[in-house]
């Protein structure tokens, strides 16, 4: 079995996504990852040389505008209602700066 | 309403009983609620129910009835009970994508989908189990726990959709909506027995659903009957100013369904009826609902997809790409689930992320991470959206031969809870739903009898032309005149009588 990545890629890959992996769970992925990429062999080795992409199933898509008019979406509260953690009228987050601080 | 039996009824039964008075759209909600209670503790489709926007609804019906006017005024849909996936919004509602990540999350707005079928008349019952954000074809996913098959309960039903064809099959719903990325609509209706409907990319609106591959995405519904079906999409399709993808489709999609297959084209694709892994007993149904529409008076012709295999594949990089991209909204802030207790916001992050999500939609976004990575994007991504193109030109050669494909809708009839574990054979569940995807088209499974081996449903696929999706509706009406509507799976065909 071809070895696509590593488990210091599975680390820098989890690390990116913002999900964290105990030890076993990277051995883990690693292992499922190079299962699944092999899988996806077949598309390297077509000859597509020349062949456009399709980026999307409906071709003629094009930006849609609406008119420039005020319409009532959500209040505060409504958008706020989710919110595991707020104050007052605002998202509450943990510090990102300073003690612990972001990485 | 003594004896009367909502559950095995279609759309124009439920709507003549109400027009003629034989009992109210209130009685039809109150009986179906009772009947979900009751037998879905042995099915586990529902998630939530939502009595009072049910009750809301058919009281709201019942005026109607009582003024005197036609109900058919108010829309298709009018007293039908039906239910959501529960990756669709309903304003008031849990929408949990069967996922912990989304537990409490309570919808503040409603989907156009949703919102079409009770402007339509609907009574919604409640939202359906679904593998996690429909990562899956078994619903063994759902961090709920998993749907049963009606027909066996020691069975998985399918998915993603597994809640939504298992309600229909069970008749807890009349009709039900679910979501379709890669097999996720016709996959559990081969596996239930039910007419499973995933129209061309656009016909319906994705506003309020909750996206995987935005790309691929499409809603549709479950039904009994090809009318049923037909009647439920003409509510919900049509252009959405919310979604720039649907498209202004006012198709009467029950216009041709008695018209018969007399002179219809059928493709019929040799490789995949000789494919591995297509067992026996599927290809005989398969074969012979390609003879009943020849005997109906259909051309049965030779088509080719020899792209077909490189559709696997592309679908294996483009849709964890877009699922990639689409969940990297959680962020434990807005909505969603929070772990408790961190001090830096990268590290609820990535705990949040880590527990709210389940192992395979970890698997999924640190694969599409992977593969839209600088150097590995050349490889697979862009390879992926060229071999798109020669999907669609394959499919645009065929259908100048013919006006409907027939092929399997799966392999093999419903597996057992825990028979198919690694990733990579789950994935070959979904070899002949795959490609249609991938072009953008329409197609459907239809019930066609039951395996000789296993004594389980089996589907059927018809496959359309892009917008042309009154084809395969057509083909289906005519199969349903051979076969006949689709039963209520036979343990709960027992229970409903009462």
């Amino acid at each position: 079995m071809a070895q696509h990545v590593t488990e210091r890629d599975v680390r820098g890959i989890a690390e990116y996504t913002r999900i964290h992996l105990d030890e076993d769970e990277v051995k883990q992925m690693t292992v499922d990852l190079n299962d699944i990429i092999e899988s996806l062999k077949p598309i390297t080795e077509y000859d597509l040389d020349g062949v456009e992409p399709t980026f999307h199933p409906i071709g003629s898509l094009s930006n849609v505008m609406r008119e420039d008019v005020e319409k009532p979406g959500f209040t505060q509260e409504e958008a706020l209602a989710n919110a595991p953690a707020r104050q007052d009228d605002c998202f509450l987050i943990p510090s990102i700066l300073g003690e612990g601080g972001d990485r | 309403m003594a004896g009367t039996n909502f559950a095995t009824m279609g759309i124009r039964e439920i709507q003549a009983g109400l027009m003629n008075e034989e009992f109210t759209a209130v009685e039809v909600a109150e009986a179906s609620l009772a009947r979900i209670a009751e037998q879905d503790k042995d099915v586990h489709a529902f998630l939530e129910t939502t009595e009072e926007q049910a009750i809301e609804a058919a009281e709201k019906i019942d005026m109607v009835i009582d003024s005197g006017l036609d109900i058919t005024v108010i829309g298709p849909l009018a007293g039908i009970p039906v239910a959501y996936k529960d990756n669709m919004n309903l304003q008031g509602t849990h929408t949990t994508c069967a996922s912990r990540m989304l537990e409490s999350y309570v919808s503040p707005y409603t989907a156009t989908c949703v919102r079409n079928t009770i402007e339509a008349g609907a009574i919604p019952l409640g939202k359906l189990n679904m593998d996690e954000f429909a990562f899956g074809s078994s619903t063994e996913t759902s961090a709920f726990g998993p749907t049963r098959n009606p027909w066996d309960l020691e069975r998985v039903p399918g998915g993603s959709s597994g809640g939504s064809a298992a309600a229909v099959a069970a008749g807890l719903a009349t009709v039900t909506l679910g979501s379709d990325t890669g097999g996720s609509i016709r996959q559990p209706g081969s596996f239930t027995g039910t007419v499973a409907v995933k129209p061309t990319y656009g016909v319906v609106s994705r506003y309020g659903i909750v996206a995987f591959g935005s790309s691929l995405d499409q809603v549709g519904p479950f039904a009994r009957s090809v009318e049923d079906a037909a009647l439920t999409l003409n509510a919900i399709s049509g252009h959405d100013p919310l979604d720039c993808t649907s498209q202004p489709v006012d198709t009467d999609f029950t216009a041709n369904l008695a018209e018969g297959a007399k002179g219809m084209r059928i493709g019929i694709v040799p490789a995949f009826m000789d494919a591995e892994g297509l067992t026996h007993e599927v290809k005989v149904k398969v074969e012979e609902a390609a003879e009943h529409l020849r005997a109906a008076g259909a051309e049965l012709v030779e088509v080719d997809l020899p792209n077909a295999q490189a559709a696997m594949s592309a679908y294996y990089v483009l849709g964890p790409c877009e699922a990639f991209s689409n969940l990297s909204r959680f962020d434990s802030v807005r909505y969603g689930y929070c772990d408790p207790g961190h001090k830096d916001l990268g590290g609820q992050y990535e705990a949040s992320r880590a527990n709210g999500f389940g192992p395979e939609a970890r698997r999924r976004i640190m694969l599409g991470s992977y593969l839209l990575s600088a150097g590995v994007y050349d490889k697979y991504y862009y390879p992926a959206q060229q071999v798109r193109t020669l999907i669609t030109a394959d499919y645009t050669r065929a259908y100048e031969k013919c006006d409907v494909i027939l092929m399997p809708a799966s392999p093999r009839t419903a597996f057992k809870f825990g028979e198919i574990s690694d990733p990579t054979s789950m994935y070959l569940s979904d070899m002949f739903t795959i490609s249609l995807n991938i072009a953008g088209n329409g197609g459907m499974s239809m019930p066609c009898g039951l395996g000789a081996d296993t004594n389980l449903p089996v589907g059927v696929q018809l496959q359309s032309p892009q917008f042309k999706d009154e084809n395969m509706f057509r083909a289906a009406a005519a199969l349903e005149q051979v076969y006949g509507k689709a039963p209520v799976a036979p343990a709960f065909a027992a229970k409903a009588g009462e």
